[in-house]
């Protein structure tokens, strides 16, 4: 059984027939081509790979079909800033070497931009507790919690940005 | 974080290169990529650990619409040239076992492929792949190593003569006058010992599971050959490998490794049935032909290890000092029938590790590999350093109770000073600083504060302990280890790495790093539950090269080891079936379930590598087990508890404090300490 939806992924429309078990990751990933977004458990809602913003809140693409995204905004990181002007997270996750392999990135960057949407000003152990849902197997997820921290001060204003460090030493 | 600063690249934390598309959402790991009119391949596992094959149908999968081929192991059989995984375990090896790429009439283990179906589409696949019907006949199933070992046990691989496939003496020599000489001194050091322990260690199967599951995407050409895509940590192997197994000469086969990879960690290093099957078909049907392991397969399939028994003797003086040591080794291979580093290499290196950082003058160690009814092991880090740190690490702080010392000073005792220094096994520390690493781990958990603090908590009825454990690991095993090497390590003749810059140096030997762990817990009673409070590191890494790379690789290998020993148990039934194909029944660690980690370090450059690196990453998981065990048996010192078995598990924790409670002392019974009168 099919039908035809239109899904706004990252500002624009998606429109397909679709069979109805199809999961919104494969229509975000083989539909629409936007790899970004990954898949790390069963399809069991485990690994928070797959985690994308359906209407602004993080949602785990393996456990949504995409005919219940039918006529919604989704954002992936694709979405997120863009490569000229990159999101704050981002930029916190690059200077604070917040991904190893980035398999699981992605997931964790959508779920910290509806957490820091949320909440203000968190602690250490909030931020652990938001990523209940993100696994991680290279980091050890200290470097996680530090960009995040960075990124939701450094929005707010209650801490400057650090420069970016160089990518190549000097001569 | 480290601040940037130093020379040129030395000490200098850059950004890395790759963030920029990785974090654009533009990485390119291996189900990435888009390959026009590419089929989807979906195995049919074995539901039996050991079962005769009566028969495969596959008429009703071929009948569904967009289902392009299925084959099962008998196809295979008749259709590949070359065809059989083989292992070859190293000298002096019992039994090589063969193994064809899907099961022919036998399964040995739930979860062994038996068939495979391919279709145009994933959900079509999977689809077809549930309607593949076999009958099977069962078999009698061996999960225990120590049962396999057993007289009379049932077989693993129906008409073996024996499970045992491989044993392995690591200490004394290679001739039998040596062997007799050395096992006569270790038998000395045992009787003029003042304390000799023993104890058996156990730990459990768990193992490395990166986020991203294997994959393979084969496309063939009548040109050009193979071209494989392959999400691997070591494509020279697979190629020849691959070569030999689908019968094309080695020119013929291109491994391309996607430019991304979701972690290793060794899970994706070997040659694996599934990559053959992947390219067979490709081959067979003219199209490109991809397989994405599900994470169930991963579980049941690929890297695991540590399925380890230790029986060790440790004797010593009144002042805590090691004289001999004894270790009778029990490795579960599983099959044991695939690749050599499916098996074999792991538990060897487990055993030659085993001494780690510590001097030890005099040692007997042996090891026996036996087939069980569960999937090979394959590598993953630290390899079988994980089981031996535990036993040792725990045994040590077993020993410092008799003998009413601080076990950070019984350590500190016994780690190797003088440098070179060749142990017992062979291992060669070239040179190094261990005990300023130690000294320096000390000053930053403060132990003597601690203590004060632990004595004031445990008067109002809180458990708070700490934990010491270290390792000196290698990056390699030494070259004088290994089979001999023939000339199917050198490329084919008329090729070149083709690399548009090479430059490397020859390791003449591996450069062992180490590293110290303390771990501080606070342990409920009433649940047996517990929390990492804190948990600090020391490296010697050697010169460290980017700081902020080198935090990271250490804090993510300590928290992986912490998952393994507090969360992770592939669970057998009796029958051999596992219980454990999912992350909700095999949990992984989450930000909130570990603290964050403190990295400190006390470099000494390795004279060997240029710019004095050592090695890093792989052997960090090692002591973790032990520092937490031993923590935790420190705070529950008062119902003499004493962990022997890993995982970590609240429910156990809890029958040891029940054990002290009635009086029996935990563990303790299995304990036998000897004093000398």
């Amino acid at each position: 059984m099919r039908k035809a939806i239109t899904v706004t992924v990252n500002g624009r429309a998606c429109a397909r027939e679709v069979p109805i078990r199809l999961l919104l990751v494969d229509f975000i990933r083989d539909g629409c081509g936007l790899t970004g977004t990954h898949v790390g458990c069963g399809h069991e809602g485990r690994c928070g790979a797959c985690t994308v913003l359906i209407e602004g809140r993080a949602h785990k693409s393996c456990l949504t079909l995409a005919v219940q995204a039918d006529g919604k905004e989704v954002t992936t990181i694709e979405g997120l800033g863009s490569r000229g002007l990159p999101h704050h997270l981002k930029r916190a996750f690059r200077r604070y070497h917040a991904l190893q392999c980035g398999f699981c990135t992605s997931g964790i960057l959508m779920n910290a931009v509806d957490f820091l949407d949320e909440n203000i000003n968190p602690d250490e152990e909030e931020v652990r507790r938001a990523l209940i849902g993100n696994l991680c197997r290279c980091t050890g997820y200290s470097h996680i919690v530090e960009a995040i921290l960075a990124a939701s001060a450094m929005r707010h204003g209650l801490k400057p940005e650090p420069p970016p460090a160089e990518t190549e030493p000097p001569p | 974080m480290t601040a940037a600063g130093g020379e040129g690249w030395i000490d200098r934390s850059l950004e890395r290169q790759e963030d920029d598309r990785l974090l654009a959402g533009d990485g390119e790991f291996l189900a990435d990529l888009r390959v026009d009119g590419c089929l989807h391949l979906c195995f049919v596992r074995s539901d039996h650990a050991h079962a005769r094959i009566r028969s495969v149908r596959t008429a009703a999968a071929l009948a569904m619409p967009g289902v392009v081929a299925a084959v099962t192991g008998a196809d295979l059989a008749t259709e590949m040239e070359g065809g059989r995984l083989q292992a070859a375990p190293p000298a002096p090896a019992a039994t090589r076992g063969q193994v064809w790429p899907l099961a022919v009439e036998e399964v040995c283990w739930h979860g062994e492929p038996v068939a495979a179906v391919v279709a145009d589409d994933k959900y079509v696949a999977e689809d077809a792949a549930a309607a593949v019907a076999v009958d099977y006949e069962a078999l009698p199933v061996v999960t225990d190593a120590e049962a396999a070992l057993r007289e009379g046990a049932p077989r693993a691989h129906d008409g073996w003569e024996s499970n045992e496939v491989f044993a392995a003496r690591c200490t004394g020599g290679a001739d039998a006058d040596a062997i007799a000489a050395n096992d006569a001194e270790v038998e000395a050091a045992f009787a003029a010992a003042a304390v000799v322990l023993s104890q058996r260690f156990r730990a459990r199967r768990s193992g490395a599971f990166p986020l991203e599951t294997r994959g393979a995407l084969a496309l063939w050409s009548d040109e050009d050959g193979l071209t494989l895509r392959l999400a691997t940590q070591h494509p020279h192997g697979a190629r020849l490998a691959l070569a030999d197994l689908l019968g094309l000469p080695a020119a013929a086969v291109r491994i391309v490794a996607p430019r991304d990879q979701g972690g290793g960690f060794g899970a994706t290093a070997p040659v694996c049935r599934e990559h053959a099957v992947v390219c067979h078909l490709a081959r067979r049907l003219g199209r490109p032909v991809r397989w994405i392991e599900t994470r169930a397969e991963h579980l049941m399939a690929a890297g695991q290890g540590w399925d380890r028994v230790h029986d060790l003797d440790i004797a010593a003086d009144r002042e805590g000092r090691i004289l001999a040591l004894r270790d009778r080794g029990i490795a579960d291979v599983g099959d044991g029938r695939e690749d050599i580093r499916r098996g074999f290499v792991a538990p060897q290196l487990g055993s030659v590790m085993l001494p780690g950082a510590y001097a030890i003058a005099h040692a007997d160690i042996t090891l026996r590999c036996t087939v069980t009814n569960k999937a090979s092991p394959g590598p993953s880090r630290p390899a079988d350093a994980y089981p031996a740190r535990f036993a040792l690490e725990r045994g040590l702080d077993m020993l410092a109770r008799r003998l009413g010392l601080e076990t950070a000073a019984l350590k500190r005792r016994n780690l190797i000073a003088d440098f070179p220094f060749t142990g017992v096994t062979g291992v060669r520390h070239d040179s190094g600083d261990y005990l300023k690493a130690w000294d320096t781990l000390l000053e930053r958990v403060d132990l003597a504060g601690f203590r004060a603090m632990q004595a004031d908590a445990r008067a109002e009825g809180h458990y708070l302990g700490i934990g010491f454990a270290c390792g000196a690991e290698l990056s390699a095993i030494p070259p004088d280890m290994l089979p001999p090497r023939g000339e199917r390590t050198d490329l084919p003749p008329g090729e070149t790495a083709g690399l548009a810059h090479t430059a490397g140096v020859e390791a003449p030997k591996p450069a062992p790093c180490f590293t110290a762990h303390a771990a501080t817990v606070e342990v409920d009673i009433e649940t047996g539950r517990f929390i990492v409070l804190d948990y600090v590191t020391c490296e010697d890494v050697g010169t460290v090269i980017d700081p902020i790379v080198v935090e990271g690789e250490v804090q993510g290998a300590v928290v992986h080891g912490m998952s393994n020993a507090m969360f992770e148990e592939l669970v057998y039934g009796e029958d051999g079936r596992h219980w454990a194909a999912d992350l909700g029944r095999y949990p992984l660690a989450s930000a909130a379930d570990v603290p964050h980690v403190t990295v400190a370090f006390a470099p000494t450059p390795s004279p060997d590598h240029p710019p004095g690196v050592r090695a890093l990453g792989q052997g960090r998981p090692g002591p973790v087990p032990g520092a937490l065990a031993n923590a935790i048996c420190d705070a529950l010192a008062p119902f003499g508890v004493e962990i022997t078995t890993l995982p970590l598990r609240p429910e156990m924790i809890l029958s040891l404090i029940e054990a002290g409670r009635a009086g029996n002392g935990g563990a303790s019974r299995d304990i036998a300490v000897r004093r000398k009168a």
